[in-house]
């Protein structure tokens, strides 16, 4: 009779593993190329993802060291969002090292939220290498530009759907309470940004573009005359005197940036250079996406009051 | 006891209709559920077309271009009408999809990656060291020349594989034509289950850290004296497959790695036959100490016979250390060894040769660094031993270029003084330019 019991026991316990309920449980396993993309995964997902970021928001995302920790990551991931466009081009390497066919190209659990998003900065005329480390799509530093959180959290609950279909509807909720408190803020933060529209700032790599047109600002010139290319002397002569020409006061850099230089160009010019939250975690105090931005709208407000 | 039991079963038998009636109608309002959510994405999509149609409404009409001329559809290989019409034999020889594949798509939009990569190579040495072709690049002493030009195509095949193919150019023996030859081409198999992935075809053998990359791509302008001592001047390339395995429940980076191949390497193996083939292994293990600071430990095997029958295992270790600080796009500092034990029938002594390396870069377009080389002979007795200092200098991630200067020295002079020269002691400048046009894959730790 007792091991009769036991027997039961054992295949209840086989049974209850097979139940949905069981399995719906755990928390989707998700990797993110970029902080930026892991928080707003994290703010689709809810409880229903466990989100990991490949890099940190301090890190620059072009050239980001592809480490086997990375892979583990991936090997364990039931999806991956990816940014595209060429930001993240070094992630096929650790996605292809990770032995996990759902998040290769063309597995269910692969997401690229570029998909639907207006691109900027499409280079119209024939594009080489002369030019820098130029991207033939186009801007691909579009994910802290508030506007375009729309497509890319749709992007991500349909790739999140694709893998748990049967939590579509709780990611839809999830997205759709994001963009509420989203719009609560777009409202602050175009109140905020009112009084300096228009104005013009110098930028160290074109990081900020999608971010400066959404809130009415002016990309003056980039300190790199050519992405990625640390600048020549004549260049930074000609900033500066366009800076000074154009009573420009901010230069925007990048925590992973040549910091120093950027704050010589600026007193030179009679500016003041800014770090920015380039990414989710870029700064002290940009700990989510949302914090992130509002970081970002507080230091230029006050910049370019 | 029996009217106990009809009781329940006129219960249920009056309660089942209600129950299914209760489920027929949860399941209704899950579908108009669907139904509305569906509208409503239909609806922000015609929105969203809309106001894209409103907003190129709103622009000025574009220039046309007049329209070239069509071609003839008879001569036109890739249209599906031509099939209606004999094709010639020159319609025939002519390249057709999936061939021309470029021609039906726009620029940037050919389904692989294309690179090519350049490397120069310099050497002056000693006369006596060119008289005895002793220096690092035997019979290219005092000389400039292209170690390899290489060609790469590479891409996923379809969403089970990659492809990865790669050609290479270089001068091998002064006044020699350039040769070229097939490096590279594997299939990968990427959608195989419980954390595997296959390689076959012809590749560099994942044995140590450095046997795996490119001449252009190594760290060094030469490679390791080690590995040009154990396996040859162009290290380990083999024919054959390799299987590797990604535990995904440990709490550090793991791969386990096995090959099969036909052992055509002549210096280590050289008998060519999957009668006996060459086995090999490779256990990597990662850890992550800090943000900044990572750490490889690896350990390789390789086990075939020489064409005389005779066993041949070479043991291998790996050690890899970066410092990255925060922020930074290049590592700080770079540590590495690496060695072998080889075990050979034919000599009654196992051999042992190791490197020592290490590299300051402190600035982006600068990096400093030294090695330390010595290694036995794998088939005869004494050791040689060098060291390397070198600085690099990188204008852009694209264009690099590298100066050394390389001492070496043999305690042995048989097998290196030949034509009145001498190679027991070689002095040699290296120098170095390598250029990356196009695509190129993202390195690995």
């Amino acid at each position: 009779m007792r091991r009769f019991s036991i027997v039961i026991m054992i295949a209840l316990a086989l049974v209850s593993l097979l139940v949905p309920g069981a399995q719906a449980a755990r928390k989707l396993k998700v990797v993110a190329t970029i902080p930026d993309l892991k928080s707003l995964t994290e703010a689709v997902g809810g409880d229903l993802v466990e989100v990991e970021s490949l890099t940190r928001g301090t890190q620059n995302f072009h050239e980001a060291e592809v480490r086997p920790s990375m892979m583990l990551k991936l090997r364990r991931a039931d999806a991956v969002v990816e940014n595209g466009l060429g930001l993240d081009a070094w992630a096929d390497v650790a996605i292809e090292a990770s032995n996990n066919p759902s998040i290769i190209r063309g597995g269910r659990g692969r997401i690229e939220i570029s998909r639907n998003v207006e691109v900027l900065e499409v280079p119209t005329t024939r594009v080489d290498r002369s030019m820098g480390d130029v991207h033939p799509q186009g801007n691909p530093h579009f994910s802290l530009d508030p506007g375009l959180a729309p497509t890319i959290t749709q992007n991500i609950v349909d790739g999140l759907a694709r893998v748990a279909p049967e939590n579509r509807a709780a990611f839809e909720q999830n997205r759709k309470a994001f963009l509420t408190r989203l719009e609560q803020e777009m409202a602050k933060w175009t109140k905020t940004m009112e009084p300096v529209k228009g104005a013009k700032v110098v930028v160290f790599h074109p990081v900020y573009i999608y971010f400066l047109t959404r809130f009415g600002l002016v990309q003056a010139a980039a300190l790199e005359d050519r992405p990625g290319i640390p600048p020549s002397p004549q260049h930074l002569v000609n900033v500066i005197r366009e800076m000074k020409e154009e009573k420009i006061k901010a230069i925007l850099v990048e925590p992973w940036n040549d910091v120093k230089l950027a704050n010589r160009v600026a007193e030179e010019a009679g500016a003041k250079a800014y770090v920015m939250a380039s990414a989710v975690g870029a700064v002290k105090g940009a700990d989510n996406y949302l914090a992130a931005i509002d970081y970002n709208i507080t230091t230029l407000a006050k910049a370019l009051r | 006891m029996l009217r106990l039991m009809l009781v329940v079963v006129c219960v249920m038998v009056t309660l089942a209709p209600a129950v299914a009636r209760a489920q027929d109608a949860e399941a209704l309002r899950r579908e108009l559920d669907a139904l509305k959510r569906q509208q409503e994405q239909y609806q922000k999509a015609i929105e969203a077309l809309s106001q894209r149609l409103q907003r190129l409404e709103a622009q000025p009409a574009p220039t046309v271009a007049q329209p070239a001329p069509a071609a003839p559809l008879a001569q036109s290989p890739s249209n599906p009408t031509s099939q209606m019409t004999p094709l010639s034999p020159l319609d025939l020889a002519r390249p057709r999809q999936p061939f021309a594949l470029y021609q039906q798509r726009g620029a940037g939009q050919l389904l692989f990656d294309v690179g090519v990569t350049g490397d120069f190579v310099g050497s002056l040495t000693q006369r006596n060291v060119e008289k005895a072709s002793a220096g690092t690049f035997s019979g290219r002493e005092n000389r400039f020349f292209p170690r390899e030009v290489e060609l790469s195509l590479f891409g996923q095949i379809d969403p089970y594989a990659r492809a990865d193919v790669r050609i290479e150019a270089g001068e091998e023996a002064p006044g020699a034509g350039t040769g070229v030859t097939l490096a590279e081409a594997t299939i990968t198999l990427l959608a195989l289950p419980y954390g595997t992935q296959a390689k076959l075809g012809q590749m560099r053998n994942r044995f140590g850290w450095s046997n795996v990359i490119h001449e252009h791509d190594l760290p060094w302008i030469d490679r390791p004296d080690v590995y040009r001592v154990f396996f040859g001047e162009e290290g380990l390339a083999e024919k054959g497959l390799e299987v590797t395995w990604v535990p995904d429940f440990l709490p550090f980076y793991l791969e386990i790695l096995g090959g099969v191949f036909n052992g055509d390497n002549e210096t280590a193996f050289g008998f060519g036959r999957l009668r006996a083939p060459l086995a090999t292994g490779r256990v990597v293990a990662f850890f992550e100490l800090t943000d900044t600071m990572g750490l490889q430990v690896a350990t390789s095997v390789a086990n075939g016979v020489t064409p005389d029958r005779l066993k041949s295992t070479l043991l291998g270790y790996d050690l890899k250390y970066k410092y990255r600080p925060d922020g930074w796009l290049h590592p700080l500092l770079t540590l590495s060894t690496e060695g072998i034990y080889s075990m050979r029938e034919e000599t009654t002594k196992d051999r042992f040769g190791w490197y020592g390396w290490a590299e300051v870069q402190p600035l982006r377009q600068w990096a400093f660094g030294a090695r330390y080389d010595s290694t036995q002979y794998p088939a005869m007795a004494g050791y040689q031993w060098a060291i390397e200092p070198y600085v690099t200098f990188f204008p852009s991630e694209f264009l690099r270029f590298r100066a050394a200067y390389k001492h070496t020295e043999r305690t042995h002079r048989d097998g290196f003084d030949a034509n009145g020269g001498s190679g027991r002691v070689v002095d040699e400048l290296l120098f170095q330019a390598t250029f990356i046009l196009g695509a190129h894959p993202a390195h690995r730790f």
